[in-house]
């Protein structure tokens, strides 16, 4: 395919176009878009991907703003993926990202793309994944991913990223009590963001709380979790989050997690396709079987009883 | 007395119901501002003010009157038109004919580059020079656009507020080289700089810095220039840009509180300055409230200087400028305009403003012409020499109506002042994006009244004219300016102490890292001949340039149309063509260069997402090449652009020369909205523009004809 090759010189229309096949839900571009990415897997290129998760407005995108300029002032190439959430569900959405990264968006060196989540589960969109990988082999050295973290959410996120990393704002601490162990697990960074002005005080002492709840978590073999405190809009503790990604990522690859993690991906990845697949199926069969509202009547006429319905539609379904 | 009560009520309720066919308690409407208006106002509607005071006097507390005891009957408000254009030469042509033909006062409007603290050389401008306001690089225009105009005579209105500190120090030292001590000289900055972050959109640096600026200038002024106000705190950009009169006079009041505390925090005393504080409100159509605004205005400010601790009187007085409202003018049937401009222009004398400006009929389409102009001062001198108006001190106290209007405004102000007070002030107010985005709540509603013709605009959604004048338009060739100034930039870099130069800029970045009042330092380069650009950049090292966080509305215009026919129509083309093709149509809209109309630009957005659009918003002052990049990485299906600032003619094509060196084969089609002379249409055309939508556009129209433009590109393929 002339697109790959395209792709490949990191032509940005052609990145762009890629993006947008994999995002389609026309079956005809989603076909081209599985020839494409098989091709494109083949051959891995070089780059991180670090996911950027936290609540609407923690500052996600003027974070990217901020630490994405000093990585580009390293001659590093940078690839964003944002998932806006503005996203209204009957509707369309605005997507306002770029507004927020006015600096980086004119530097050559960076390919920015929003793409609406319509509500999409984790704050993922369709094709997420999918695009990092055009991007990945487009040569950037960085892939940024911005989603709204909520819930279910970032567990999602991490399974796209070499690292995860979650922003809060200060005065975040209260919901500590919901970071259950989970959260632990799937975040490599902490970044308590708004370090500064009158909030100063306040970003000290979520982190230090954020610090505390980490280490209760702490596994043995574990590295500890970072917590790191920066002001995106003073630009201020960017060198101190590019060393920790750095140390993760050599720490990680040293340890053999970083391959290891990229493996388990795959294997969700795969589990994911091939349910939805399923999913889709079935529910194709069960549409056009009509069993369901058929039972459903038997039950409310109290011919048969909720479990055997669904044990008779499963069966019937499945066979 | 009850007036209700009696009978006389009574039997006029029962005749308004027969003759309305409506029940009395169904009778009231309502305005923009959440105000129930009555079909008739007794004397019971006087009773129970906390604001208004029924028998005061004009030029006395709490000033609702009037500033003065004897207004317009000693001397009537000064006839203040804003202009300027293209080079200093030929504004200052302008500016004396205007003087020779009745105007009284000047008022400068400066182009874009000189309000962003751009010189004209600098490659981030290129379409802006001279467009939308004069060109000033160095205090050599200065001098040349107030040649033969003596500055201790004459008072100078500027409006400036990003690069305050260069141009306010080179109207100094004009004067000085014309022979004017500053002491001598009369006039008014605008420096309000909260305003711009809100809506005008002519900052420079963050809002602490610009904030110290602003306490630098009203310094300055209260110990050397006792004859010049310190800031014009202004509301009028933010009607034009979609308040409403409540939003409007709240906010106003709100930045004049911030700018006193400020000033307070240089140690001046408050009567030191306060006197010398002016303002500046808009005028919209709606005739009552207008005038009850300004009577609302002074009477909350008196008491809100008085809360200072204001004891000299001077310090409590409101004094204003006033301008009729641009926005409410049309490109359609422009004629229509002179008339309501003579209705604003009314409202505004009535109100008792201190100077006014009357907008030409051409505003929604390009610059003024020397005739257009002529029509717009004779507005106001007609007012003054034919009508009476000036004879009586606000005539209009002690009417039921306006009386209550003036107080309910007042009540529905204080509440919102009350409110931004609690969060801290208006800076804190501004920087979290609150005031804006309730601006911008309220335009996109005025838009959906007008667009679903629930609001009636005569000419444009209702009594259209079929036989469309064609007017003249004022053309500025800003190639030719540009090349102009570069030459006279390039001419005093050769002739000027360099060494000096670069010297004196040294010194005011020095002055910038700690607390010194930069206005002397700023004299000092300028008299160098330091230009406005170089004065910007030295500033700029320190604190660094601002760029806004744009947040967006979303769901309002929507709302107003649940169930319309069209509006739903549009929304199934939008599902058909995700249908179809896999996904939304998706728009870029943006603004290029200096232009920071930002009003159309967000309210399409806002209301094209609501008809289910994917629409890319991006930020202020891109350049063509910017907006190319993003256009291109995003796969949009089209771009927008908004272009209201008169630069469409060198910004488009270089847009479109962006988009093809990036992707020689580039399917992204473009459209264009905003301030476009029908004369320059066709070069737009020419140049593959796929669509224009020109000012009073119904974005439903508009939002079919994109999506059908698309489709048809798309089947093209
Ligand atoms: C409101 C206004 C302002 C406000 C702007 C507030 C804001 N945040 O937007 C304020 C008061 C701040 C302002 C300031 C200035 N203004 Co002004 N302003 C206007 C005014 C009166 C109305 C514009 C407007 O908002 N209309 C309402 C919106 C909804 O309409 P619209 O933008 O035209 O959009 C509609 C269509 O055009 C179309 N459309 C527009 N864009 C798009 C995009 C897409 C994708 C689509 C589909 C459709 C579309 O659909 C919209 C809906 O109908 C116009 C005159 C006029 N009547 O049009 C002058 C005008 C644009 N201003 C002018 C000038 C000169 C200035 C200043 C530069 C003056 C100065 N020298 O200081 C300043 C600087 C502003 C800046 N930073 O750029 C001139 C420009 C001259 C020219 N083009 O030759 C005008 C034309 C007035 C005049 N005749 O002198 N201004
Ligand atoms: N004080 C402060 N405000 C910030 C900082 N970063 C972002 N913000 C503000 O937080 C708001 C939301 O930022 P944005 O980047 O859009 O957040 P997102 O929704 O997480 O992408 C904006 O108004 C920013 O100006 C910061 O470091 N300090
Ligand atoms: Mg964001």
């Amino acid at each position: 395919m002339e697109l790959i090759e395209n792709i490949q010189n990191g032509e940005r229309a052609a990145i762009a176009k890629a993006i947008t096949l994999v995002e389609s839900s026309k079956d005809s571009d989603q076909q081209i878009s599985r020839q494409l990415i098989s091709e494109l897997i083949k051959k891995p290129g070089k780059s991180i991907r670090i996911g950027f998760s936290g609540p609407p407005g923690v500052g996600k995108s003027t974070f990217i703003e901020s630490f994405g300029s000093y990585l580009v002032t390293q001659n590093y190439k940078l690839g964003i993926l944002a998932i806006d959430p503005s996203s209204q569900i009957t509707g369309g959405s605005i997507l306002g990202d770029k507004t927020r990264m006015v600096e980086i968006s004119k530097n050559p060196n960076t390919f920015i793309r929003s793409t609406p989540s319509r509500g999409a589960l984790g704050g993922i969109s369709m094709g997420t994944r999918e695009a990092s990988i055009i991007l990945d082999a487009a040569g950037y050295d960085f892939i940024f991913i911005e989603t709204v973290g909520v819930g279910q959410s970032e567990i999602v996120a991490s399974n796209l990223v070499d690292i995860f990393t979650l922003i809060v704002g200060p005065g975040s601490g209260d919901e500590l009590q919901g970071i259950k162990k989970g959260i632990t697990e799937y975040a490599d960074i902490f970044i308590v963001n708004k370090n500064d002005g009158e909030l100063k005080i306040e970003a000290s002492k979520t982190a230090a709380d954020y610090k505390s709840a980490l280490s209760y978590y702490k596994k043995l073999d574990e590295l500890e979790k970072q917590v790191l405190l920066v002001s995106a809009i003073e630009q201020t503790g960017m060198e101190e989050v590019i060393k920790t990604i750095n140390q993760i990522v050599d720490q990680n690859k040293l340890k053999g997690i970083f391959e290891e993690r990229r493996a388990n991906q795959l294997e969700y990845w795969i589990e994911e396709e091939v349910k939805n697949i399923i999913a889709s199926d079935i529910t194709k069969r069960l549409s056009s079987t009509g069993n369901i509202s058929k039972y459903s009547e038997k039950v409310m006429k109290n011919e048969m009883s909720m479990f055997e319905a669904v044990e008779k539609i499963t069966k019937d379904t499945l066979k | 007395m009850n007036n209700k009560s009696n009978n006389g009520f009574n039997t006029w309720q029962k005749s308004f119901e027969k003759e309305t066919k409506k029940n009395f308690s169904d009778a009231n409407s309502e305005t923009d501002e959440g105000i129930e208006i009555k079909p008739v106002y007794t004397r019971d509607d006087l009773e129970n003010f906390s604001f208004v005071e029924n028998n005061s006097l004009p030029g006395q507390w709490p000033f609702t009157r009037g500033p003065k005891a004897s207004m317009y009957t000693n001397r009537p408000w000064t006839i203040r038109q804003y202009a300027g254009f293209s080079t200093a030469e030929e504004s200052n042509e302008f500016y004396k004919k205007n003087l020779e033909s009745g105007q009284k006062g000047l008022s400068v409007a400066f182009d874009l580059p000189t309000h962003r603290g751009y010189d004209s050389d600098d490659d981030l401008v290129m379409g802006d020079v001279g467009k939308a306001g004069v060109a000033i690089d160095t205090v050599e225009d200065m001098k040349i656009l107030f040649n033969n105009i003596p500055l201790d005579q004459m008072s100078v209105s500027m409006t400036m507020n990003g690069a305050v500190l260069p141009v306010l120090a080179s109207f100094i030292v004009a004067g000085e080289e014309q022979g004017v001590d500053r002491s001598l000289l009369s006039g008014t900055i605008q420096n309000d700089i909260l305003k711009e972050f809100m809506v005008r959109n002519t900052y420079i640096y963050p809002p602490e810095p610009s904030m110290k600026i602003v306490a630098d200038i009203i310094e300055f002024t209260s110990k050397e220039m006792p004859k010049f106000n310190s800031i014009s705190i202004s509301g009028y950009h933010m009607q034009e840009a979609g308040a409403d009169n409540v939003l409007e006079l709240a906010y106003t009041l709100a930045d004049g509180m911030e700018y006193v505390r400020a000033a307070l925090s240089k140690d001046l005393d408050v009567d030191d300055f306060a006197p010398r504080l002016s303002f500046f409100f808009a005028i919209g159509t709606d005739f009552f409230m207008e005038i009850a605004k300004l009577r609302a205005a002074r009477t909350l400010w008196a008491k809100i200087m008085k809360d200072f601790g204001a004891k000299n009187e001077r310090s409590l007085i409101l004094r204003t400028h006033c301008q009729t409202s641009g926005v409410s003018l049309t490109e359609k049937d422009p004629y229509n305009n002179i008339i309501r401009t003579s209705y604003e222009a009314l409202s505004a004398i009535l109100g008792g403003t201190q100077s006014l400006h009357t907008n030409s009929f051409d505003e929604a389409i390009a610059l003024p012409t020397d005739e257009s102009a002529r029509i717009a001062r004779n507005t106001q001198l007609i007012l003054q020499n034919e009508t009476g108006v000036t004879k009586t001190v606000d005539p209009l106290a002690g009417s039921y109506f306006v009386e209550n209007l003036t107080e309910e405004l007042s009540k529905k102000a204080w509440d919102i002042i009350t409110e931004i007070e609690e969060l801290g002030g208006m800076t804190k107010a501004v920087k979290a994006g609150i005031p804006k985005l309730k601006i911008e709540e309220s335009a996109t509603k005025k838009q959906a009244k007008v667009d679903s013709g629930s609001r009636v605009v005569v000419g444009v959604n209702k009594y259209k004219n079929p036989k469309e004048p064609s007017v003249d338009v004022r053309v500025i060739d800003n190639n030719r300016v540009r090349d102009d100034q570069i030459k006279k930039i390039q001419a005093i870099k050769e002739s000027r102490d360099t060494i000096a130069v670069e010297k004196a800029l040294a010194n005011l970045t020095d002055a910038a890292k700690d607390e010194t009042n930069l206005l002397a330092p700023c004299i000092e380069a300028i008299k160098l001949r330091a230009t406005v650009g170089e004065v910007s950049k030295a500033l700029e090292q320190v604190y660094g340039r601002h760029f806004a966080k744009s947040l967006s509305v979303s769901g309002v215009y929507g709302k107003h149309f649940e169930g319309d026919k069209d509006f739903m129509k549009v929304e199934k083309k939008v599902i058909d063509f995700e249908n179809a093709n896999g996904r939304r149509p998706r728009v870029l809209v943006v603004k290029i260069g200096q232009d920071g109309h930002d009003r159309g630009a967000k309210i399409v957005a806002t209301s094209f997402a609501d008809m289910g659009f994917d629409v890319d918003m991006g930020p202020l002052f891109q350049s063509p090449k910017d907006v190319a990049k993003d256009a291109i990485e995003n796969d949009v299906h089209a771009i927008g652009v908004s272009t209201l600032a008169a630069g469409h003619k060198t910004l488009v094509p270089e847009l479109m020369k962006a988009l093809s060196n990036i992707d020689p084969k580039s399917k992204i089609i473009v459209f264009v909205g905003g301030i476009i002379p029908e004369q320059d249409y066709e070069f737009l055309y020419k140049n593959n523009v796929s669509a224009i939508f020109g000012p009073g556009s119904n974005i439903i129209e508009c939002a079919e004809k994109v999506i059908d433009l698309i489709s048809d590109n798309l089947s093209k393929e």
